[in-house]
């Protein structure tokens, strides 16, 4: 766990103040600010993704076992969701706003494009999400306590809230948020990169995105410093953060902890 | 396969404990080579530990180890520590095969039989083929590509059992491999052993169980007891020896009477769910202060009898009459909540499953849960712990099990703690669902006295579902065959 709070530090050092305006390994202050405001905004999409999809997770997954029609009608919904490309979904939601990104101020266009990407990534993110819920709650309920717990005269729906409470769940469940928040970084860097590549600073999102970021100082590998004028370190650095950052959350995704006896 | 001739387990000053409770300690243990050695103990002597410990499956958090272990002359342990990944690598390529108590934990639920075979003995298919025809009258092909679930429990069990005992290895483990079994394929089960397994291939082979006429029925080179904390090398097995039978001395009308019951559910199929039946027309009564035993092949339908009883399926018809009521009729379908007239029954009928480790909230101290549960029965009065620890005193079940977590309970002092919870409700139908399959013969004579104690105080209904010889012998006062009181009634 050590190991996971070292590799995700990145996130929470971009949050130092005045660390935007003292440029590391001698790049330009420009680009140092670009990368610590593309870092903050990524911290604040992972969070506000995890806790809503959380959210909506635990109370779909609940109402899923409680009511069967409930969750048959979800699991066809997240199916049909699973079945389309989380860019395409990402793109589908900026459609309706791309005007008024282009037309509102930065300051208010970059908060509305957070808004829109983290929509966006909690429509993608919830299918996984769900099924990391379901499943094991369902095995808990259906083939484990049910029939002991509810020959005590205890409800389903507060057999299932107890079950929701222990400690295998809060396991799956912090899996799951491990899950969204990989799913959610790779597609805001993904979605950040293939935007500037095809569309350059034209693009539709109007928040900073690593992935952007690394798309824009991509020819920094291959020309020299002295023709392009950007270290290799700009296109290395944000990718060796984001490395970083991924494997703190397989860290935590593949801490399952032994079964006890 | 390594084809080591020598120690292919080797324990030296090797010792478990759990907190502060030592389980074993072990001075020196390294069976022969091609040998067959069964260790026999009580309930909770750490026998399936002791197994673990040796196969590398003991969960290092929980227990402590200490001394050394070699496996086919790896080092598995070394003072204590369980030896890397690596080394773990090689003593499995080496060739070690556990078949757990609950075989069915050995298959993954996401791949389909035939996936699982190829992950866990791809080399065996037709040995697994022929093996289940032989001796189970199973024709692989019909479940090859059926998932885990889409099996009945008895079929995946046999399944199961074949396929890993057909798994290439020089070193066989197996762990109370009888406990789910029915007398009917414990006897092919046996027959099977002693003709494939034991004394063939040179395979060493390490076995634990409580169930002594299993042992006594095989070819077994040795035998030892985990006792005191130590292994003792035993001549011949212990004698058998239950409690007398209690008289009967209930008379008068049945108290629970089941009419023309049947019992449905929905299957699985091509064109979405289609209904099945589990059984039709019961006819059977149950008087109270009797001993009724429940007998027969697995899938037939005596666990879902108690679920009917308890109210927890739906597709139920007729009538099951308690006291004067329907239980049918008052509560016709199972939808998670029980209306209002059915609610006192829940504390009239208790039930111990077959699994007790799900009896307890999981992350709760048994004292705790006990409260809880008494809570819901009873919300008016205080739970008696005076009561609950006289219960305990009698078999044997000391007061500090109230003050652990259910994990750290072993299965057989988890049946008994629930059976005291269940006697200490004082229910006036006991609903027991292979009750002493995890139990010793000897803590189960001191069970069956405390439960015939119960009733002969009560006069309550006690309903057994069992396989075991052992308990139509010394407890059971009338057995009905399951499939026979379907066709007729009893």
């Amino acid at each position: 766990m050590t190991a996971a709070i070292l590799l995700i530090s990145p996130m929470i050092a971009a949050w130092l103040p005045q660390l935007e305006k003292t440029p590391l390994f001698g790049l330009s202050i420009v680009y140092w600010a670009g990368l610590v405001k593309s870092f903050r905004q990524v911290s604040i999409t992972l969070l506000a993704t995890v806790a809503i999809t959380a959210i909506i997770t635990v109370v779909i997954g609940y109402f899923s076992i409680l009511w069967w029609f409930f969750g048959k009608t979800f699991r066809s919904i997240l199916d049909v969701i699973e079945s389309i490309p989380s860019i395409l979904i990402a793109l589908f939601c900026y459609a309706p706003v791309s005007v008024m990104l282009a037309k509102n101020p930065e300051s208010s266009s970059a908060i509305l494009s957070l808004m829109v990407f983290i929509f966006a990534a909690v429509i993608t993110s919830l299918p996984e999400a769900v099924r990391g819920i379901t499943l094991p709650l369902a095995e808990l309920y259906h083939r484990k306590y049910s029939v002991s717990f509810r020959a005590y005269g205890f409800t389903k729906a507060g057999i299932l809230l107890i079950l929701l409470n222990s400690k295998a769940m809060r396991d799956a469940l912090k899996r799951s948020c491990a899950a969204i928040l990989l799913k959610t970084l790779v597609l805001d860097c993904s979605f950040g990169f293939i935007i500037q590549i095809g569309m350059g600073s034209y693009g539709t999102p109007a928040h900073m995105s690593p992935g952007a970021l690394i798309a824009a100082n991509r020819d920094a590998i291959f020309t020299a410093i002295e023709r392009s004028g950007r270290s290799p370190i700009m296109f290395w650095l944000p990718s060796a953060l984001l490395v970083m950052i991924s494997l703190s959350l397989l860290i935590v995704l593949s801490n399952k902890k032994e079964a006890t006896v | 396969m390594s084809g080591a001739k020598s120690d292919p387990i080797k324990l030296t000053n090797f010792s478990v404990r759990l907190g502060s409770r030592l389980l074993f300690d072990i001075d020196e243990f390294a069976p022969v080579n091609g040998s067959s050695t069964v260790i026999i103990g009580a309930t909770g002597s750490g026998k399936s530990v002791l197994l673990k410990a040796i196969s590398g499956l003991l969960p290092t958090d929980a227990f402590s180890v200490k001394g050394n272990m070699e496996l086919h002359g790896f080092p598995a342990y070394i003072d204590g520590k369980k030896a890397g990944f690596n080394t773990w690598k090689k003593i499995r390529r080496a060739g070690i095969t556990f078949v757990p108590a609950e075989t069915a934990q050995a298959v993954n639920p996401a791949l389909s039989i035939e996936q699982n075979l190829n992950v866990i003995a791809p080399e065996a298919r037709e040995l697994v083929e022929s093996r289940l025809n032989t001796y189970f009258s199973l024709d692989f092909k019909k479940y090859a590509s059926k998932y885990p679930d889409e099996v009945s429990g008895g079929e995946l069990q046999r399944i199961t059992l074949i396929i890993l005992l057909s798994h290439k290895s020089d070193v066989l483990f197996l762990d109370e491999p009888t406990v789910n079994l029915d007398r009917q394929l414990r006897k092919r089960f046996v027959e099977f052993l002693n003709a494939e397994i034991l004394g063939k291939d040179g395979r060493t082979i390490l076995m634990v169980s409580h169930d002594l006429d299993f042992v006594r029925s095989l070819n077994m080179d040795n035998i030892i007891a985990l006792e005191n904390s130590g292994l003792k090398p035993m001549g011949k097995l212990p004698e058998t020896e239950g409690m007398a039978k209690p008289k009967d001395e209930s008379e008068g009308e049945a108290g629970l009477v089941l009419k023309k019951v049947s019992q449905g559910y929905l299957q699985r199929s091509l064109f979405g769910e289609r209904r099945t039946m589990a059984f039709t027309d019961l006819n059977v009564n149950f008087r109270p202060g009797h001993i009724y035993g429940i007998t027969g092949p697995s899938g037939c339908g005596k666990t879902s009898m108690i679920r009917l009883i308890l109210r927890l399926l739906d597709h139920s018809t007729g009538t099951v009459m308690l006291n004067g009521q329907d239980l049918i009729a008052l509560k016709p379908t199972e939808r998670g909540h029980d209306p209002l007239p059915f609610k006192p029954f829940r504390k009239k009928i208790a039930i111990v499953q077959q699994d007790s480790r799900f009896s307890f909230f999981p992350d709760l101290k048994i004292s705790a849960s006990l409260k809880k549960i008494h809570q819901v029965l009873s919300p008016t009065t205080e739970f008696d712990f005076a009561a609950l620890k006289q219960l305990m005193d009698k078999i044997h079940l000391g007061d500090a099990i109230l003050e652990s977590y259910p994990k750290s309970l072993s299965s057989g002092e988890m049946k008994r703690m629930d059976i005291v919870r269940v006697l200490a409700s004082r229910p006036e139908v006991i609903l027991l669902d292979e009750p002493f399959a995890h139990i010793d013969f000897e803590t189960r004579t001191l069970v069956m006295k405390a439960i015939s104690e119960y009733l002969a105080e009560s006069n309550a209904i006690l309903i057994v579902v069992t396989h075991e010889d052992f308990d139509l012998k010394y407890f059971i006062q009338t057995d009905y065959d399951f499939p026979s009181i379907i066709a007729g009634s009893a």
